[in-house]
């Protein structure tokens, strides 16, 4: 991370990417399938918030293994700073995906394991920060923070990658239902899918970086 | 060392009896299979959390003496043991009290006591870690459950689900693969718990 601070030609990427993902992800010919119709599209922005959300909590998790063999606190905020961009991920691929299943399923949200899970796993992140803030010595309650965050990410895999696979899911890709695959018959699709991963991705960790930037200046501010 | 607490043990049995007692009188003892599966699943976990809760924040004097003289595994295993044996225990009263109130719906009795116990040692360490956790926070009930109920819900979704199979009549064939994530999923949970322990026991 602190190589990616420093340099941006990973921005300009991140910038190109998106713009393609915008433009391909609305305009390019996509499957004609009913129900789904047009909605379809939203592949290319809902998808994407998970996989951001799951790339920067793992990339907090390691920070927080990092913070508690090193004892550095730079570590301790990029863990935090990259937690918190993730739930914000989390929660516009929750809105994103409510969206989606009010024209797809009918209605916003329905019981079954994925959403359920993903639920739950942002629940788990928001006591993380309840534990992180509730501050009475510092040093302690950031190491056990970072504790409770490492523990957190191992069990969000099974709620989120496990549990909907074994029972039945009306979420495409779990439990019977159809994946990316059977969608995806001319695989116009993976044109964009593919290149908007990548692209909100960066643009997640992009934000992450400057609110690490932010708190860093805070801290020095206060420390001077 | 714990067993030197008599008085949380009544206590909890006192508290389970109480609740199952409750339901009993509120569902008017008619229940179907569903219903029965689900309070059975949530006063265990309940009284499994007002255990399991007290191991680290009841002891806080002692705390300070155990820190020097232990190893933290040690005194992890210990707790691990005792907490998983206590909620076992715990069970295998409610089930009974259960039977006698509400009737009993459970045919397959290997395959029920299978999945209930590790479901039971699930919960029993995640509590374990999370009472570890939260001893060193501050306003330490809230924090527990705060951090407690998500913890814990991969373990519950997954043996509630099997119990429910099992008592609706299947077989050990068509539920192998739940069971054995749920026992994956413990192993995470002990094994996780034992790597971040000795971080939340040092000063």
């Amino acid at each position: 991370m602190g190589y990616l601070l420093k340099t941006n030609w990973w921005k300009w990427i991140c910038v190109l990417l998106l713009f393609y993902t915008m433009i391909g992800g609305l305009l390019f010919p996509v499957p004609r399938l009913p129900i789904l119709n047009e909605t379809i599209r939203v592949l290319h922005f809902h998808v994407p918030m998970w996989f951001g959300m799951i790339f920067l909590f793992m990339g907090s998790m390691i920070y927080a293994i990092r913070y508690l063999k090193t004892e550095d606190k730079l570590f301790e905020i990029y863990s935090y700073r990259l937690a918190s961009t993730g739930i914000a991920m989390g929660v516009l691929g929750v809105i994103s995906g409510m969206i989606w299943a009010h024209f797809t399923w009918g209605q916003p949200w329905v019981n079954d394991p994925k959403l359920n899970g993903s639920a739950i796993s942002l629940l788990i992140y928001l006591a993380y920060f309840v534990l992180r803030n509730s501050l009475n010595d510092e040093e302690q309650q950031t190491r056990i923070a970072a504790v409770y965050n490492v523990f957190a990410f191992f069990l969000m895999v099974p709620l989120v990658f496990i549990i909907p696979r074994l029972s039945d899911s009306l979420h495409p890709g779990n439990g019977g239902n159809p994946g990316f695959n059977s969608y995806d018959l001319d695989s116009n699709l993976r044109k964009v899918f593919y290149f908007a991963v990548m692209g909100w991705a960066l643009l997640g960790y992009w934000i992450a970086t400057i609110s690490t930037r932010l708190s860093l200046v805070k801290k020095r501010w206060e420390d001077a | 060392m714990d067993w030197r607490l008599q008085n949380p043990i009544t206590g909890i049995l006192l508290y389970l009896a109480a609740t199952v007692f409750t339901t009993y009188m509120a569902f008017q003892g008619f229940v179907s299979l569903e219903v029965w599966n689900a309070l059975f699943w949530i006063i265990l976990l309940f009284t499994g959390i007002n255990a399991v809760s007290k191991s680290f924040i009841q002891e806080e004097r002692r705390v300070h003496y155990f820190f020097f003289t232990c190893d933290p595994l040690h005194i992890l295993s210990a707790k691990l043991i005792y907490s998983c044996l206590y909620l076992h225990g715990v069970t295998f009263l409610s089930i009974f009290i259960f039977s006698i109130l509400f009737g009993n719906p459970i045919s397959n009795y290997p395959l029920f006591m299978l999945n209930a116990f590790s479901g039971v040692l699930g919960i029993s360490s995640a509590f374990t870690m999370v009472s570890a956790i939260a001893f060193r926070a501050g306003s330490r009930s809230v924090m527990m459950a705060v951090l407690g109920f998500p913890v814990v819900i991969p373990v519950l979704v997954l043996s509630i689900n099997n119990s429910y199979r099992i008592l609706d009549g299947f077989i050990w064939l068509q539920i192998r693969g739940n069971v054995f994530a749920l026992l994956s999923v413990d192993v995470i949970i002990i094994v996780l718990t034992y790597i971040l322990f000795p971080f939340t026991w040092k000063n």
